[in-house]
């Protein structure tokens, strides 16, 4: 438990810090947003990893992304469609460069979790450095960085997201329509509390800003 | 807060010390010649040449601030009367040249002496100007602009033995130039992802080796050091050598990516060994032998168990920089609480010291300090929450012949030498 809160306590300092991040001057700082996004990642597999997490339904509006730098316009997902952010909506909008490169998962979704990855309860799971969460993006034009800022904000909305639930089905509902079809599902990996996710609350929004 | 020293380098004879701070100024010092007569000291350090070398500016196509930050400074080898170093901030880098003139022509026929053109009726008469002494004037003027070169922030620029080209490396390219040529360079090493979500690493330090002109290593945010051979090919995205410590098991945490990210690299002045500094500790690698390194010395060890702290006040981003002595027998680094620490490779011995004026009057000999991790502190240690995280030296330089040593706290700029009698 003393890891929960420590873990949460840790996915809110690190979504702060991404947060205050938005306004620094000379730009995004790179470096120092990775290393935060991994301890982000690091925490939230914990927190979910963690036993006595009761099943739960929580009406947070998944974060939108900021709107992608112009090229890439044509290319992107409608937001309805899509709980996830997604900058460029890969199996969705057909690109043929995107479809070659997508791991077969269609949905666009966090990756879902072994059993294996659960159980480890009590101890920091090191995150598969090589895993690739999301489908990559049609390709697209360097565009410095504009283009990180969209990658790292589908990197944090897809953490986040995460935190919410691991349903590809419950993501694309609505949350506000109640998420109890996604009770039955697997309990543990269903995100928290009502007490955390009312703190999170306005993270979500900051997450969608930035 | 623009006085904020953001780094310090001796040039290659140890007359010369620059620094480089927040508002983009470079300020150099020059040793006084040594007084005979006084031979208990070696020569002071004196306010020698200052110049604004970068101004902020704003990228409109992104809507970003550019930082004039000097981010690093390094000399290049004396070849005239004129020294040359170059400077950079997160896009720019500079080639500056540092002249004196300490005479000038005087007896102009057309101009008076302010240079204001005179009355061609008045002039009656011809002379020939001649050279008369003036007071030292140290100017120094841009030679070329490097720039456009860099999408993400630069960390780092290394001068080639060849003192002809040089390396600039951002979070994830390094770029090769040839020093006369401003209009282009060469891309060396580029390790972004084709999917930038899939990011997992940056580059953090890049150096030249410092006799073998092909050879350079890059130090990232993962803890890995790779070193490149550029007779390999062209793009050196294939290391020759990857040099990393298998992580401890039983040290694990939340940070324990954050505190392997590598912020500073370095080689000896053999070119026989490099040294690391990640956040806690500095490693000495023999550049032969790539699974572990020869030597690890822990700098504050007792803030391992104040991680999550750290990490929320953003202290365990601090980039600390790690140096050698000339002859390659101990290495410095800096810590909190303005203390710096050195590390005798042949005795073992370590020894951490602050660079504070309260509590050190010119002239006296540091005292040694000891910090307390834990349990009943001692007389004159300092216990671990005592320390004030917001005084730290990042930037510390070592005279490349002497035993003197630049330390740099946030704002000011400590010279220190060993005793001589």
């Amino acid at each position: 438990m003393e890891f929960k809160l420590e873990a949460h306590r840790i996915v809110s300092i690190s979504l702060g810090k991404i947060y205050s991040a938005r306004g620094q001057r000379g730009g995004l700082k790179l470096h120092k947003n990775l290393l935060v996004s991994l301890v982000l990642r690091s925490a939230r597999q914990v927190y979910l990893s963690e036993p006595g997490c009761p099943p739960e339904p929580p009406p947070i509006a998944a974060p939108e992304e900021q709107p992608p730098p112009p090229q890439d316009q044509a290319a992107r997902l409608p937001a309805a469609d899509c709980r996830e952010p997604r900058p460029r909506g890969c199996g969705c909008c057909g690109e043929a460069t995107c479809g070659a490169a997508a791991p077969p998962t269609p949905p666009p979704c966090p990756r879902k979790r072994s059993a294996g990855e659960r159980g480890q309860a009590g101890s920091p799971v090191k995150r598969p450095r090589r895993e690739v969460e999301e489908e990559p993006p049609p390709g697209e034009q360097e565009d410095m960085e504009t283009g990180n800022v969209a990658s790292l904000i589908s990197i944090f909305g897809s953490s986040f997201s995460g935190l919410l639930s691991k349903e590809p089905k419950a993501r694309r509902r609505d949350p506000r329509d109640g998420g109890d079809a996604t009770e039955t599902t697997e309990p543990g990996q269903i995100c928290c509390d009502e007490p955390v996710l009312r703190t999170l609350n306005p993270w979500s929004t900051a997450i969608v800003a930035f | 807060t623009a006085d904020i020293i953001s780094t310090v380098e001796f040039n290659h004879s140890g007359e010369l010390l620059a620094t480089g701070d927040k508002g983009g100024r470079v300020v150099i010092f020059q040793q006084e010649q040594e007084n005979k007569s006084q031979s208990h000291s070696r020569g002071e350090y004196n306010v020698y040449s200052t110049f604004q070398s970068h101004e902020p500016e704003f990228d409109y196509l992104k809507s970003l601030e550019i930082e004039e930050k000097i981010n690093k400074i390094r000399w290049l080898p004396q070849k005239n009367a004129a020294q040359f170093l170059l400077s950079t901030n997160d896009k720019t880098i500079k080639l500056w040249k540092i002249s004196e003139r300490d005479k000038r022509p005087e007896g102009y026929n057309l101009k008076e002496e302010d240079g204001r053109y005179r009355d061609p009726t008045t002039v009656t008469t011809l002379r020939v100007p001649v050279f008369r002494p003036m007071d030292l004037m140290v100017e120094a003027s841009p030679r070329r602009i490097f720039a456009n070169a860099h999408t993400y922030h630069i960390n780092s620029i290394s001068i080639n033995s060849d003192y002809e080209t040089y390396l600039s490396a951002d979070d994830l390219r390094i770029n090769l130039w040839h020093l006369e040529i401003t209009d282009r360079s060469f891309n060396i090493v580029d390790i972004k992802p084709a999917n930038m979500e899939e990011l997992t690493e940056v580059i953090t330090a890049a150096e030249f080796h410092p006799n073998s002109c092909n050879t350079f290593v890059y130090s990232s945010s993962k803890g890995t050091i790779r070193l490149c051979d550029m007779r390999a090919s062209a793009l050196c995205d294939r290391h020759s050598k990857l040099f990393e410590e298998p992580e401890d098991p039983s040290n694990r945490s939340f940070f324990s990516e954050i505190i392997s990210s590598i912020s500073d690299v370095k080689f000896s002045h053999s070119g026989r060994y490099m040294m690391t500094r990640d956040y806690l500790s500095v490693k000495i690698w023999d550049l032969n032998m790539e699974n572990r390194p020869v030597e690890t010395y822990q700098v504050h060890e007792y803030l391992r168990s104040k991680l999550c702290s750290l990490y929320e006040n953003d202290c365990i981003f601090d980039k600390f920089e790690c140096c050698w002595n000339g002859s390659d027998s101990i290495v410095m680094t800096g810590s909190y609480n303005n203390f710096f620490r050195m590390f005798d490779r042949n005795t073992k011995r370590d020894i951490t010291l602050e660079a504070s004026r309260e509590n050190n009057k010119p002239r006296t000999v540091l005292k040694p300090r000891k910090v307390c991790a834990s349990g009943k502190r001692k007389k004159d240690e300092i216990s671990v929450d005592s320390l004030d995280f917001n005084k730290k030296i990042l930037h510390t330089a070592w005279h490349p012949k002497e035993n003197i040593i630049a330390v740099a706290t946030t704002n000011n700029l400590y010279i220190f030498q060993d005793k001589t009698n």
